[in-house]
């Protein structure tokens, strides 16, 4: 990163590769939609770029980017830009689903894909429900597998609060699920 | 889900609790039935939430973000840096200074030395490069000499 600040285009292009995906996953669940995961992808690895001077050595690189990334996506929503869409739970069954593809020898099986659309799409709509900083919190815990403290630095927060915020978007999907299983989903919701 | 001990539990099925507070938290769960309820809900949904395929960003985003760096504009501290680089500044002061020593060598310049202003030393000049003329046509006999000689006078007549 000291070399990215530096301008050392080779470095950061290094950087991209390493770790494009983790934001592009963040961003696609924060705002649940392809297109605009791609953007917002984009645009935070040219903030990146340009604030390189910025970062500080004794925090952690991947804490330093999801603080960006976090900071950039929570703006963006509240401007109103990036409205969180979730297109799994607004595209009809057997449409694309945001870009998501069901992964895995299982997957080309319908039961096992119309399955897995269900799931996506009431952990979608867990998703829209939360506020900005659940959604995150939660984002950054289960599908990155970042630490509560990782979590909490990047989120300008203290470790409690993240508890918190986790415990109570996690307990949001868990009811999602358990509507999905006892078959009471909104039809709204189940397309 | 009113037990006090609820809030933890989540943290608790991340292994994120303290060890003091973790020993707590299952000495809890062997008595209470409703926070066993909600341990078990909680560890099933991280294993339905770790199903989710994973979001694969297109191909094209590396492209995007290096042309959109591209066309970022360049400060003026950033220009002046790539200016001063010793590969840059060295060729260029160079060839700078190259350059000057041969137009003071060279090149009478509009501020000519003073006896390039002399009519004798001029003449003299003009009958240097006649002579060259001669000794690059290998003329010998005095009738091509004079021809050569009258070059001049057969351009301006033209």
């Amino acid at each position: 990163m000291l070399k990215v600040a530096a301008g050392d285009r080779r470095a950061f292009a290094w950087l991209f590769d390493r770790y494009h995906a983790s934001v592009a996953r963040f961003a696609f669940r924060f705002v649940g939609d392809r297109e605009r995961a791609e953007e917002l992808t984009q645009d935070i690895f040219v903030k990146l770029y340009r604030n390189a001077k910025a970062y500080q050595p004794t925090a952690r690189f991947k804490t330093f980017l999801f603080r960006v990334a976090t900071n950039h996506c929570l703006n963006e929503v509240r401007r109103g830009e990036y409205r969180v869409a979730h297109t799994s739970s607004e595209a009809p069954d057997g449409e694309e689903t945001g870009g998501v593809e069901m992964a895995g020898p299982d997957g080309d099986r319908p039961d096992q894909a119309l399955a897995g659309r269900e799931l996506e799409r009431a952990v979608g709509d867990a998703l829209r429900s939360m506020s900005d900083r659940e959604r995150a919190a939660f984002t950054m815990c289960r599908f990155e597998g970042m630490a509560y403290r990782d979590i909490a630095e990047a989120l300008e927060a203290s470790e409690s609060a993240v508890k918190s915020l986790i415990h109570r978007a996690t307990l949001a999907v868990a009811r999602r699920i358990e509507e999905l299983q006892a078959g009471t989903v909104p039809a709204r919701s189940r397309g | 889900m009113s037990c006090h001990f609820e809030e933890d539990l989540t943290a608790y099925v991340d292994g994120e609790l303290p060890a003091a507070r973790r020993v707590e938290v299952e000495a809890h769960l062997g008595g209470c039935t409703g926070c066993r309820a909600t341990e078990a809900l909680l560890r099933h949904t991280v294993a339905r939430v770790a199903e989710l395929p994973d979001f694969v960003p297109s191909v094209n985003t590396r492209r995007a973000v290096l042309a959109k760096l591209d066309a970022l504009p360049v400060p003026w501290w950033e220009r002046l840096r790539t200016l001063l680089r010793p590969g840059v500044l060295v060729p260029s002061a160079g060839l700078a200074v190259a350059v000057g020593l041969a137009l003071v060598v060279v090149g009478p310049g509009p501020e000519a030395p003073e006896e390039l202003e002399d009519p004798a030393v001029m003449e003299l000049a003009a009958n240097l490069e006649l002579v060259e003329d001669y000794e690059l046509l290998g003329l010998d006999s005095p009738e091509d000499l004079e021809v050569v000689a009258s070059l001049h006078e057969l351009e301006v007549a033209q």
